[in-house]
């Protein structure tokens, strides 16, 4: 059964996000305070994260970056602002997704499933190339250099959107439906945050990219 | 000239030294000309007064010692005239002088035998003039003119001259030369004492004005300074006090100035601060619950099947009107963060054409076509803020179908090197000239009547307003009852450049030969 971690100091909103959660079908691990995350993350090990930002103590970011030091498992974060500075703070502290409150909880099981399907779209070939990164669909790992580099399960859906139709170009809308699952969504933010984020751990130098080239005024597309 | 023109308007100090300094210029030019006259004239007429009675005494002698010539044999006619006829050295009784004695032309007659003359003066150097004054006058005559000698050199002078008579010989004219070079040495000492007191009168004034003047000024020119950097926001700038003078209360009242100002200013700064606090934690607060209820009611909503009539309305009940209550808060705390002042562009480049499409298919159910599109042929791209830019698009085109009465709707794209502009164009039920004051106004409803029917907050427009603010950009609308609405929002395709032009003129009617109105009289 998936096992999903709900954190957030409301037990009320808590509960409620067990209810809606176990009615779907999922196990869920209700955890209050952020420092208790980690203790808990080892003996569980959770398949998904969902993380209120604002959290007594260690607060969602600093969480999401001390899970990320040491695990791949998807996070989505609950905020209760939608202001970027929040929103962008997750994100690159590591976080996959987040939802606004007050949300669809409708909308928040969609997220989910997203986020914890394995990658399907198998082209055939086990491994594909992406400027001198190979990915290798079936093990879902990344290689450079002969190094396996830790990618997020989200992270990787990106690389391999990109990989699998090289010189196309992706609007950031394209993206968001072909990776997050979104449809007719315009946070692009969502987008910049995570190429900026896959750049960092694939790219040589950050600020002269060629394996994720940027499509001024478009989106982006895969380097040859 | 053009600096100094500009140093005169810009400096005071500049201002008031020059003008002092052209006032005692011409004042001490005035005086001082003044009293040189009154000396060179006082000389000058002492001089000429002597020279007369000498000369005419001078002449009278000399006739009589040529007189003397006729009943004293010894005493030969040449010799007198040499006597005469000689240049004196300032003695007790005399000044210095020269001699010329010169013949009265007479015609066809030479009368020259006893011309001569002393000093190194030609004959012939007595000027015309006066030569004719004493032939024909029986007394002494003088004037004052510039002699000039054999060597071609000039001097001023007083010359008197007398006719006199030569035994045996026709009329000869007798001239005395009172040469002026002592009095001229006594003017021009005069002159450059005149000089070096006037330039250095005149220095010293400017100097002491612009010592005087800098005394005011610079703590004029510190307060200047130290506003300007108050103004550029350096608000910790405070002025030195000196003393106790005017100045000083100057320098004192300014500083209290900056104090309170800048207490106001970090007061405003602080409620502004707070504002922004507590909507975030209006924010916080709400939502939390908010959720828990939403989740809640959701569970219900699913489970309604299960539920007696009343109370699956009721759940649908609650449904709805959380989600209106939802949508309440969300543009609540949008307008108290643009109150605030604490709303931030997130600028990136954007497909204007896919974001108006994707906004339109949002909001018009797949089957119905009511909404038209009218966009050029090539890409429109512009760096804004796709979040806000979409909420204008979604407000302005969920508004034209509410109004609209079904009839179509177009919405005409047009850009320009810097500025893209979106016209949402409705032929329903438009709007009075009164309403169009109050359209932009928050919880402002064209028609009570007909409000709410999509379940709108009433601050749709007054947000977009602010977002288009925000992206300096522009919203105008334009209504005519029955005629139906026009709103254009026109932005700035980069940052920063303010809108110029009118891609979209707001009232239709200025734009008679536009696509969209050919198509209006087609489609109605």
């Amino acid at each position: 059964m998936t096992l999903i971690m709900v954190v957030d100091d409301d037990q009320d909103l808590a509960e409620m996000l067990g209810i809606v959660l176990t009615g779907s079908g999922y196990e869920v691990d209700l955890v209050s305070s952020g420092d208790q995350v980690m203790t808990l993350f080892d003996n569980h090990q959770p398949d998904l994260i969902l993380l209120d930002v604002m959290l007594p103590g260690m607060d969602g970011v600093e969480v999401c970056k001390a899970v990320r030091a040491k695990s791949m498992v998807p996070i989505v974060m609950l905020t209760a602002k939608g202001d970027t500075q929040d929103v962008v703070l997750g994100l690159e502290a590591g976080a996959d997704d987040y939802m606004v409150k007050p949300f669809n909880p409708n909308e928040l099981i969609a997220r989910l499933k997203v986020r914890l399907r394995r990658t399907g779209l198998n082209t055939g070939a086990t491994q594909l190339n992406i400027g001198d990164v190979v990915i290798d669909q079936v093990a879902h790992t990344i290689i450079k250099n002969s190094k396996t580099i830790p990618l997020t399960r989200l992270e990787f859906d990106l690389l391999l959107a990109l990989a699998r139709e090289p010189g196309r170009v992706f609007t950031r809308e394209a993206l968001l439906d072909e990776v997050w699952g979104y449809q007719n969504a315009t946070d692009t933010r969502l987008v910049n945050v995570h190429v900026q984020r896959l750049r960092a751990k694939i790219e040589a130098d950050v600020n002269n990219p060629l394996i994720i080239q940027t499509v001024r005024g478009v989106g982006y597309k895969a380097g040859a | 000239m053009r600096f100094l023109g500009n140093r005169w308007r810009s400096s005071l100090l500049f201002r008031v030294i020059s003008t002092t300094f052209i006032l005692s210029i011409l004042l001490i030019g005035v005086t001082g000309s003044a009293l040189y006259f009154q000396i060179d004239n006082g000389i000058y007429k002492e001089k000429t007064n002597g020279s007369v009675v000498e000369a005419q005494s001078l002449i009278q002698f000399s006739q009589e010692q040529l007189y003397s010539t006729e009943y004293i044999a010894k005493i030969k006619v040449k010799d007198v005239i040499a006597n005469i006829v000689r240049s004196t050295d300032q003695t007790l009784t005399s000044s210095p002088r020269d001699v010329v004695l010169v013949g009265t032309p007479i015609k066809n007659m030479k009368n020259d035998l006893y011309n001569s003359s002393s000093g190194g003066i030609p004959v012939n150097g007595i000027p015309t003039s006066l030569r004719k004054q004493v032939r024909h006058s029986k007394n002494i005559e003088w004037a004052r003119d510039f002699i000039r000698f054999s060597d071609g050199n000039k001097s001023d002078a007083i010359i008197v001259g007398g006719l006199i008579d030569i035994p045996n010989q026709p009329s000869y004219e007798l001239y005395y030369i009172f040469l002026l070079t002592e009095q001229e040495t006594i003017l021009s000492l005069v002159l450059s004492l005149f000089w070096f007191t006037g330039v250095f009168l005149i220095l010293l004034i400017g100097l002491l004005s612009w010592y005087v003047v800098r005394q005011t000024v610079n703590p004029v020119r510190a307060a200047a300074q130290i506003a300007e950097m108050l103004t550029a926001g350096d608000l910790d700038r405070r002025m030195t006090v000196h003393g106790k003078d005017e100045m000083a209360r100057l320098a004192i009242s300014f500083n209290e100035m900056a104090v309170s100002m800048q207490q106001q200013i970090s007061r405003l700064e602080n409620l502004s601060r707070l504002q922004q606090r507590f909507v975030s934690d209006v924010s916080h607060e709400l939502r939390t619950p908010l959720t828990t209820i939403r989740m809640a009611s959701q569970v219900i909503f699913d489970e309604k099947e299960k539920l007696d009539a009343s109370a699956a309305r009721s759940a649908e009940l609650l449904m709805s009107q959380i989600a209106r209550f939802e949508l309440l808060l969300t543009d609540l705390l949008e307008v108290s963060r643009f109150d605030a002042s604490a709303s931030i562009l997130e600028g990136s480049p954007v497909d204007i054409k896919a974001l108006v499409s994707r906004t339109i298919d949002q909001l018009q159910p797949e089957d119905v076509n009511q909404v038209k599109s009218d966009f050029p042929s090539n890409d429109v791209v512009a760096e804004v803020d796709p979040r806000r830019i979409e909420r204008i698009m979604r407000n302005l085109i969920a508004n034209a179908i509410d109004h609209s009465r079904d009839k179509p709707i177009v919405i005409t794209i047009k850009d320009s090197q810097n500025e893209v502009a979106i016209g949402v164009r409705d032929f329903g039920i438009g709007f009075n000239e009164s309403e169009a004051k109050r359209l932009f106004d928050r919880f402002w409803r064209a028609d009570p009547s007909r409000s709410r029917i999509r379940g709108g907050t009433g601050l749709g427009l007054s947000i977009s307003l602010d977002d288009a603010k925000l992206h300096q950009g522009t919203l105008l609308a334009w209504g005519s009852p029955n005629n139906g609405a026009h709103f254009v929002l026109t932005v700035p395709k980069f940052p920063g450049i303010p809108i110029q032009s009118d891609l979209i003129p707001a009232d239709p009617n200025l734009a008679a030969s536009t696509s969209f109105l050919n198509f209006n009289e087609d489609d109605i």
